[in-house]
């Protein structure tokens, strides 16, 4: 433990934070699959569930904390800049993104799929990132008062990420069943 | 599916397009360091001047701009009126249970309102006027510093522009899936939540397998063209410094003096 854990989980030398080509083709268009889920919404016009979760998913699954936070940032960067997000441009949330499948990585890279990790994964993913750092983005960007920058969130934050755990598992029990060739 | 726009470049003519994709980045996210400097009104009032120059300067129409405006026009508004009724201070002119309106309120909210739609235009401006890959070269450009922290910066540059080269190509694929899923019966808009969720996989499967055989083709395809991880490499396009770019710098740095002298300090 310790140690060798910690090494499996972040790589420290350089050399073992390089992707071969392949890998890193894959990286690519999971991230272009990642920019094209964000387009993608469902559920009720009350309640619009976006997709980006999936991608951050799959790229922590797949890349682990390390590259799966790269991969995050990249398609962040090029969904905002590039693709256009609503809103623009802001690093905190390239930030928040990363963190985001960094949190995914270390629980489901090399994992067996099990339901709580699910849910462990994706209240503190909700929790840190979606309440606690967007809303400080928020505050930043715009000067909103704290407090009325949590009550317009917060009532989103409570019912989505229930509906998250259910589609993660979903998803991650069917990506189970396609193995990468090596 | 059918309303997706890839990229939101709009091909132009006038100065704005001219300029460098790292000038025009750079001082996209300067802009927010700008904004956070702006606390009475006649540094608002700069801003405002200063964004609607930039729109103006790219000699596109308004409507273009309104509607990347347009889909956060509620958010902004319900944000802006709870901040009208959550700050307090100064005269008080209204008040009902946890409900306030005072003049900072006021103040606040219009500020706020400011602060989103210039953020949102100037973003805009952007991306209205370079084209995606411009914007994935100009960011490969600025990421370049964190070589000296190990990050792989050739490797994430290479990510980068194979990711912007498919995102057309999987958006096709992806309304072809669903186009072929819906074929045989499947329906994406209806049912509960657990039944919409499932109906997620038979589109991010086929899409996601999909990916795997372009990735692995694609991998093959450059190796055998000679591309070695981590050898040398020359570049084919290069991104230029042009007089317009002072242009650009002149703009940022006039509008950063007139903050600083104009903010209450």
């Amino acid at each position: 433990m310790g140690h060798a854990f910690l090494e499996s989980v972040i790589p420290m030398s350089e050399t073992k934070l390089r992707l071969n080509l392949q890998d890193l083709v894959i990286l690519a268009l999971l991230i272009a699959i990642n920019i094209v889920l964000q387009k993608i919404q469902f559920g009720p016009a009350y309640l619009k569930v976006g997709l980006g979760f999936i991608g951050l998913t799959m790229l922590g699954y797949y890349f682990g904390p390390v590259w799966g936070s790269i991969g995050a940032g990249v398609s962040d960067i090029l969904m905002s800049t590039a693709f256009g997000v609503e809103g623009g441009f802001f690093p905190g949330f390239t930030l928040s993104a990363m963190l985001g499948a960094l949190i995914y990585g270390i629980f489901f890279y090399k994992q067996p799929i099990k339901i709580w990790r699910i849910i462990v994964s994706t209240l503190l993913v909700t929790a840190l990132v979606n309440v606690l750092l967007n809303t400080y983005w928020l505050h930043l960007l715009y000067g909103l008062n704290l407090k009325a920058a949590f009550l317009s969130r917060i009532l989103k934050e409570l019912i989505v990420p229930w509906i998250q755990m259910i589609v993660i598992y979903i998803v991650l029990k069917a990506l189970q069943r396609v193995k990468i060739k090596k | 599916m059918s309303k997706i726009i890839i990229g939101r470049y709009i091909p132009g003519n006038s100065i704005v397009y001219k300029m460098d994709p790292r000038g025009k980045i750079i001082g996209a996210f300067f802009f927010i360091f700008l904004i956070f400097l702006a606390n009475n009104w006649f540094t608002y009032l700069m801003i405002t001047l200063f964004t609607f120059a930039a729109v103006f300067a790219t000699r596109l129409k308004i409507k273009t701009f309104w509607e990347g405006v347009r889909p956060l026009i509620w958010l902004i508004l319900f944000t802006s009126v709870l901040q009208l009724f959550f700050t307090t201070g100064g005269k008080i002119y209204w008040h009902w249970g946890i409900f306030t309106i005072s003049h900072y309120g006021i103040e606040n909210s219009i500020y706020i309102f400011i602060r989103f739609v210039m953020i949102i235009l100037m973003s805009t401006v952007l991306t209205l006027t370079t084209t995606p890959l411009e914007i994935s070269e100009g960011m490969e450009w600025i990421l370049t510093p964190l070589k000296y922290l190990k990050v792989p910066i050739g490797q994430i540059a290479l990510v980068m522009s194979i990711a912007l080269r498919f995102v057309p190509t999987l958006m096709d694929e992806t309304v072809k899936i669903m186009n072929a899923q819906r074929a045989r019966g499947a329906d994406f808009n209806d049912g509960g939540l657990i039944k919409r969720a499932k109906a997620i996989i038979p589109i991010l499967i086929p899409l996601f397998i999909n990916s795997l055989t372009i990735a692995i083709d694609l991998a093959v395809a450059m190796e055998s063209r000679g591309y070695r991880e981590g050898e040398k490499r020359s570049r084919y396009r290069v991104l230029t410094w042009s007089k317009y770019d002072w242009i650009n710098l002149a703009f940022f740095t006039l509008l950063t003096a007139l903050l600083l002298v104009l903010r209450k300090h």
